[in-house]
């Protein structure tokens, strides 16, 4: 990319050099001239409102700001900085005074709504601004509150509850607007609706979803101009109490920390934390600090045909809220609900430098925030940016300065109470990439999030990360292993976008704990997986000495040996024939004859399978032939593709032998290993139960296993692939317009492998609940049996963790089937008596594609 | 996902400038064809479309295979991977195609995985209409990608300073010496 940004400003400045020398005479410029002409109205207005409140004065300049510089004459030249409330002002009557211009009111409207179903950080602002346009010009403010209230309506049609909350939250900051109670009606309604779900079923989520948009719609009201709504706000608190309160049977299942493991660090779910955060605000008469007033301090507006001294917040002519239709069947929408779990990475400091959960600004910044982070997934750099600005959309004294060392956060204590920015809102990022059961967006989103921050700003980011990261750390003991192995993902691929630098001298003395500690195993997987990352000879430079016998030089060999090489190895001769054989692509019938040797030495030697020393000899030697990159390999086993194939019919037990030789030739690289055994899956040469019953039987080792991080891995791609195609038939027996005979045919595939998904959870649970009871045959062997060893209770820990993660998986995944179904056409639903349309994905003969099980 | 038909930022999963820009270069070569190379700029743009296949670029020879898989497929399980080779060496030169299942996660890597370093070095990312042989060779004179034929910055991932410019140089070096 360099080189084009070279080729267009490297000729002025005369460093390109090639093009000049047959230009260096030329004395004039030839270049074409930038047109210049005056920017339409409208076209300042958009630009002005897109950017209203992001102060490019700020205390902290950064790279990003330079386009805002660009955009905004009036701020490269000052450098005081600007007011927002000016802004609001300014906008509102650029729009008003050319409210007969369409392009003006088009981008107005439009603008506005976007951002606040995109920025909703910056949603107080848009609605002041719209408040003091239908001030200046009623028709217009009408025609916004009319398209409002349209897309309000379609999302409440089609369930879409993040954008419900975002367009009620603007339409609150309108409160003064509205005639009689305003929101307050709609909220009302939403609330009977939650009271009905709920009745109807205890595990209901939908009301809580309903209830969490009321409860974070109040403060947004009681945060505008709007006087004289505390008894509404305070009797619908009242009433939203008992649902809000009221612990969710699923909130166990999502929680951070086991509450077995943990009971104290079990965090509180988000819709009671603020159900009592608003309560204690409405007793101290809703002061909100944090919510932004930007009227406050503007006064008057000049207008010809106003009087002066009119509030220009205040509006004269009150108008009906927009007419909303809430249906009595109220939509679930697209996404899945689940109990939210608020969960801080600073919570346990010596100083908050984040709002305590005691705080309701702890839940409206976090709130903010997140769907800020999840509403722009398609351009991390602008959240970045936003992240990092996040003391602009708030009231600004909440926060200390930017950048602000903790250890100044510690002198600062005793003054007035203000927060890190940083730390709130790299605290958001956080919150989402530790969700269970899982994130809006893919895991790598956050982490590509977190690591753009820290390139904007990484003296004031890099430290909060730092502390961030000794806490997950030091929680790993009794954090979900699904949210620890996440954990280790993030933590070495930031670090691989940082030159690897970590201060791991704080963690050396955890090197003497046994390698099942949690910490070991998460020491011991984080250098594994910085070695695929990049490679081990670079990794061990980053390292203090004590952690180098954690990288064995088996990682350093880019190509591993050939056991059958040496003349120990039994069945050495066979073994090098085979893999010669195997190099020079020898047919079929060549092969063979070595294959019968082995299992004819192994039969008089009295090997139970005879299959087995065969398998390994064949598979070490694809290994070792295909070692020089994952293309080899793969072109290497399809070529075998056919005889890896024929074993799993004949033996499982040689099945499962594939897997082991895989793991044990790159027993230095497993990240290598799992990359192939996920391939054969697909060759469908392994099962997912082989994988799993390899693993989790024939490797337990009394339990230890469940501590390599590369084991629990594997397992969850395993499981995921099993999980992925599950969802995959659901979607193909749900599609509209299916008839009789396909129903069947799909409803029998649907069972047949609903099936085969639990056996395979319940061969997991049954494994791993041994462990966690302490009642493995393995476990009960170790040392003197008498499972009291130290290691014995971090195994059985490790037992109830797994057992955590996956129990958890099914639930999502039963539920999701359960939700799914319930909907579907009925087995034996024959087609109307129609001329017959095409169903979708189905074959002539009847089958139904259902596309492969590929994607996570 | 809303009623945006235009959001508030710029979205990073669109074809990058330079694959426009490609088009829009075949379109002036020819005026007289205009009408054509409109309606195959449109098809190319549209063979975007449900696109599973990324170009990446800016890597280091020396990055493999496994480091490619083992940070892409963090976007979704990888189709293929196909390196870009030396025309004559065949030898890792830079880039490579990753060919994903699905379009979204092509997608998603343009938006989570582009701009952001492998091996140390920033990647570059763009959507791509799909592999086909011959396109795993560079196009440079000499073997390697183009960009490495005039590059004037040493950068030892990529074989030190570009092939055309270093016989250059050195070139000129010995001629100084020569007098």
């Amino acid at each position: 990319m360099a080189d084009y940004e070279r080729r267009n400003n490297g000729y002025r400045g005369g460093g390109g050099g090639r093009k000049r020398r047959y230009r260096d005479d030329e004395d004039f410029d030839r270049r074409p001239q930038r047109r210049r002409y005056e920017e339409p109205l409208f076209v300042q207005v958009r630009r002005q409102l897109l950017t209203i409140a992001e102060s490019v004065c700020s205390a902290f300049p950064h790279p990003t700001a330079r386009h805002c510089l660009n955009t905004n004459a009036r701020c490269a030249t000052s450098q005081a900085a600007r007011r927002v409330e000016d802004d609001i002002m300014r906008i509102a009557q650029s729009v008003a005074e050319n409210s007969e211009d369409p392009d003006m009111r088009d981008t107005f409207v439009n603008i506005s709504l976007d951002l606040v179903l995109e920025q909703p950080m910056k949603i107080p602002f848009v609605a002041a601004t719209s408040l003091v346009v239908y001030n200046l010009k009623a028709e217009l403010g009408v025609e916004i509150l009319k398209k409002a209230g349209e897309a309000l309506q379609k999302h409440i049609d089609s369930g879409s509850w993040r954008e419900v909350k975002l367009l009620l939250r603007f339409l609150g900051g309108l409160q003064p607007l509205f005639e009689g109670n305003g929101v307050f009606a709609l909220l009302e309604e939403l609330f009977n609706r939650a009271v009905d779900l709920q009745t109807t079923s205890s595990e209901d989520l939908l009301g809580l979803e309903l209830v969490k948009i009321i409860l974070f719609t109040i403060p947004y009201v009681m945060a505008s101009p709007a006087t004289g709504f505390e008894s509404q706000a305070l009797a619908l608190l009242e009433k939203t109490d008992i649902i809000a309160s009221t612990p969710h049977a699923l909130v166990d299942l999502v929680n951070t920390f086991g509450p077995q493991e943990h009971q104290d660090a079990a965090g509180p779910s988000l819709i009671s934390l603020l159900q009592g955060q608003l309560q204690t605000e409405a007793e101290q008469g809703w002061e909100l600090k944090c919510l932004p007033r930007p009227w406050k301090g503007v006064q008057e507006i000049e207008k010809d045909d106003q009087e002066p001294g009119q509030n220009p917040f205040e509006p004269v002519n009150k108008i009906a809220f927009p007419d909303i239709t809430v249906p009595t069947s109220v939509p679930h929408g697209a996404r899945p609900l689940f109990p939210e779990i608020y969960l801080s990475v600073y919570a346990n400091q010596d100083i908050d430098t984040v709002p305590p959960t005691s705080n309701v600004a702890s839940s409206l910044l976090r709130d903010a925030l997140v769907d800020t982070i999840n509403l722009l997934d398609f351009n991390r750099v602008a959240v970045a940016k936003y992240l990092i600005d996040v003391d602009c959309y708030f009231t600004p004294y909440i926060f200390v300065k930017r950048a602000t060392p903790f250890d100044r956060m510690r002198d600062l204590a005793g003054e007035a109470l203000a927060w890190k920015p940083e730390d709130v809102a790299v605290d958001a990022v956080f919150s989402q990439l530790f969700q269970l059961p899982t994130p809006e967006h893919k895991l790598v989103y956050y982490h590509s999030l977190l690591t753009e921050c820290c390139k904007i700003a990484p003296a004031a980011i890099a430290p909060s990360l730092g502390r961030a990261i000794r806490f997950l750390y030091n929680s790993l003991e009794t954090m979900d292993v699904e949210l620890s192995a996440r954990f280790l993902d993030w933590f070495t691929h930031h670090l691989s976008n940082f030159g690897f630098t970590w201060k791991w001298s704080e963690w050396i003395d955890d090197l003497e704990l046994p390698t099942v500690h949690p910490k070991m195993a998460f020491i011991s997987g984080a250098l594994d997986k910085e070695c695929r990352l990049s490679f081990a000879q670079r990794i061990k430079g980053t390292l203090p000495e004590p952690y180098l016998p954690l990288i064995p030089d088996i990682k350093e060999d880019e190509a591993p040996g050939f056991k059958y090489l040496s003349e120990l190895t039994p069945y050495a001769k066979e073994g090098q024939e085979l893999m010669q054989l195997i190099r020079k692509k020898a047919s079929d019938e060549e092969i063979q004859p070595v294959i019968a040797a082995i299992e004819e030495q192994a039969q008089g030697l009295g090997v139970e399978d005879p299959k087995v020393p065969s398998t390994d000899a064949l598979m070490t030697s694809i290994c070792y032939v295909g070692s020089k990159s994952l293309s080899h390999i793969l072109s290497c086993i399809e070529r075998n593709k056919d005889r890896l194939l024929s074993i799993g019919a004949v033996s499982e037990t040689a099945r499962r032998q594939i897997i082991a030789s895989v793991m044990e030739y790159w027993a230095g690289q497993p990240g290598v290993a799992i990359d192939i055994i996920d391939k054969l899956l697909n060759y469908t040469i392994l099962t997912p139960t082989s994988v799993v019953e390899w693993a989790l039987s024939d490797s337990m080792a009394a339990g230890t296993v469940l501590a390599k991080s590369y084991i629990f891995e594997m397992i969850s791609a395993t499981v995921g692939k099993v999980t992925n195609r599950m969802r995959q038939i659901v979607a193909a027996r749900i599609q509209p317009g299916l008839y009789e005979p396909q129903l069947s045919v799909l409803e029998e595939t649907l069972e047949r492998e609903r099936a085969a998904m639990q056996s395979l959870f319940k061969f997991i649970e049954d494994s791993v609940v041994s462990v966690a009871a302490g009642s493995n045959d393995g476990l009960m062997e170790r040392g003197d049996g008498s499972g009291d060893l130290p290691e014995d209770d971090l195994i059985r820990q490790w037992g109830r963790r797994w057992l955590r993660a996956f129990r958890r998986k099914l639930a999502v995944e039963e539920a999701f089937i359960t939700g799914a179904l319930a909907n579907a056409t009925q087995v034996g639903t024959v087609a109307p008596s129609q001329p017959e349309a095409p169903v979708p994905g189905e074959g002539p003969d009847g089958d139904v594609h259902v596309p492969d099980a590929d994607g996570q | 996902m809303s009623l945006l038909k235009i959001n508030t930022v710029d979205r990073l999963d669109r074809p990058s400038a330079y694959y426009a820009g490609k088009q829009k270069r075949r379109r002036y070569n020819d005026r007289e064809e205009d009408r054509d190379r409109e309606r195959e700029k449109e098809d190319e743009l549209a063979k975007l479309q449900n696109a599973t296949t990324l170009y990446v670029g800016n890597l280091s020879f020396y990055t493999t295979e496994e480091q490619i898989h083992e940070l892409f497929a963090k976007c979704g399980e990888i189709k293929r991977l196909v390196m870009g080779l030396d025309r004559f060496e065949k030898t890792p030169c830079g880039f490579c195609f990753v060919e994903y299942y699905n379009h979204q996660d092509a997608l998603d890597c343009l938006k989570y995985i582009g701009g952001t370093k492998l091996d140390e070095r920033i990647i570059r990312t763009d959507l791509d209409p799909g592999f086909e042989e011959g396109r795993q060779y560079g196009r440079g004179k000499s073997g390697g990608q183009v960009r490495d034929e005039y590059r004037e910055e040493y950068d030892p991932g990529r074989g030190g300073y570009g092939r055309a410019y270093d016989e250059l140089r050195r070139a000129e070096e010995q001629y100084g010496s020569g007098r």
